[in-house]
């Protein structure tokens, strides 16, 4: 079994202690802990948003302090609880952040799959203005998934779904995953969603 | 046409009454700022004496030292109204805007004054009432533009973080920032070239002619002047913001915000 992430004496803010971990390469691993354990600044780490204060994380047996920050990111995606969009249309959306990427826009086609994994039911020229928390949400993901990462980190992605959706939803983009070789690592609170769905689940504590 | 008419002393204290208008009017409207107009005429009053002495001294005894280290006395106190106005501005940020508008405001004042009225840079009639317009404008134009920069860096947190979780480049996400902000801060000058002439005489131009100057080559110096005036606001603007932001992130493209 091939390690995609590795995580040793890691500490963020000082106040933060992570247990020892690994995440093996393409599959599904959950996060959970109580809140404040540290679950949000653990994938910003790891997506070298953030840079901890003690340990180091390996990617692919590589520190990833010694890795282009920006080569890092876009190998390892994160989509944050937050959701943001641009104005305008879906079909604007995907273009506009691959624009900022400086890569080609996703054909209209590739478009469509992932706005289906998504469960997006409008068409792309629909704008993302007027629409629900959870529809953003689905758009936000299909632009996460469009960015071909290695890993993607996914910090409570079905949050603003209800409990049928999210499952659809989950189900169809860990199938997405699996079958292109990308490591998936979420954050839920939903127990069932992690025990349906995980390959694998790590508990944090957040030790201080 | 005849020179300006003398303003005795006596005549001259006359004008602060109209001073009692507005404090009237503060009083009916609750305005709790009596203070501040008290203080900002006083100060006015006071620092206009101040530099009216020095003039008269740096005019009798034309001295390249003296324009110059009033010119930078000018430079040094916008810089420093500047960062005052913009607490969250870093050191390195701090010495692109002096260094922005210095550079540019000297280029196109020397520019101005060698080849549009033939004067010595450091004719202090010329030099010091021009630098006054330059870098008082400069001023303004880049308090505007860096408070309009920071203040959508703050409301668009969201995007650049999520931009940044996406692997896009920081100066990729804030580049746009900088546009925003020179276009903000070109604004209010391009618009008050839109009105000039019509729907006001600038201050330039009435001192000009009071003083018995033709219109017409009033005119000429009032164009001239806003032209100076509209490259260097962009150009401080643009310079500052354009060096400035690129020390707002880290190797590890990171963004302090």
């Amino acid at each position: 079994m091939n390690v995609k992430i590795k995580a040793e004496n890691l500490c963020a803010f000082s106040t933060i202690r992570y247990t020892n971990f690994t995440i093996p390469a393409e599959k599904i691993v959950f996060l959970n802990g109580p809140s404040g354990c540290g679950k949000s600044t653990l994938l910003k780490i790891i997506n070298g948003r953030l840079i901890p204060s003690a340990g180091q994380v390996l990617l692919d047996n590589q520190d990833i302090v010694t890795l282009n920050p920006i080569t890092l990111r876009r190998r390892v995606v994160l989509a944050e609880q937050s959701v943001y969009l641009f104005r305008g249309t879906i079909s604007g959306n995907f273009r506009r952040f691959r624009q900022y990427r400086e890569t080609t826009a996703v054909s209209q086609e590739q478009c469509q799959v992932l706005m289906d994994i998504c469960s997006i039911p409008f068409t792309q020229e629909e704008s993302c203005d007027a629409m629900s928390g959870g529809e953003r949400q689905r758009i936000f993901l299909a632009i996460a998934l469009s960015m071909a990462p290695e890993v993607l980190l996914l910090d409570e992605p079905t949050s603003a779904m209800d409990s049928a959706l999210a499952h659809t939803v989950m189900g169809n983009l860990i199938q997405y995953c699996r079958s292109h070789h990308i490591t998936m690592v979420i954050i839920s609170h939903d127990l069932e969603l992690s025990n349906t769905y995980a390959d694998e689940i790590i508990r944090l504590e957040g030790k201080v | 046409m005849s020179g300006v008419a003398d303003i005795t002393i006596a005549n001259f204290m006359l004008i602060y009454l109209l001073l009692l208008i507005v404090l009237g009017v503060m009083k009916v409207c609750n305005i709790s700022q009596t203070n501040l107009l008290f203080m900002a005429s006083l100060r006015m009053t006071i620092q206009l004496i101040i530099a009216g002495f020095v003039l008269m001294f740096i005019f009798k005894n034309p001295n390249p030292i003296f324009t110059m280290a009033y010119i930078i006395a000018m430079i040094a106190f916008a810089t420093h109204r500047v960062i005052s106005k913009n607490k969250w501005l870093n050191k390195s940020f701090r010495w692109a805007i002096f260094g922005t508008m210095s550079l540019s405001g000297l280029s196109v004042l020397a520019f101005f004054l060698l080849t549009i009225v033939h004067q010595n840079v450091f004719n202090p009639q010329y030099a010091i009432p021009l630098s006054g317009m330059i870098f008082g404008n400069a001023m303004t134009g880049l308090n505007l533009g860096l408070k309009t920069f920071h203040e959508n860096m703050g409301s668009e947190r969201l995007q650049i973080e999520t931009l940044l979780n996406f692997g896009a480049e920081p100066k990729q996400i804030l580049l746009p920032f900088v546009n925003r902000a020179l276009e903000t801060a070109l604004l209010p000058t391009l618009n008050s070239m839109v009105g000039m002439g019509i729907v006001a005489l600038p201050g330039m131009m009435t001192g000009q002619i009071l003083s018995g100057t033709l219109p017409t080559t009033a005119i000429l110096y009032q164009i001239a002047m806003m032209i100076v005036i509209c490259t260097v606001l962009c150009l401080s603007v643009f310079g500052s913001l354009y060096l400035g932001y690129k020390t707002l992130y880290n190797d590890r493209a990171q963004i302090m915000f």
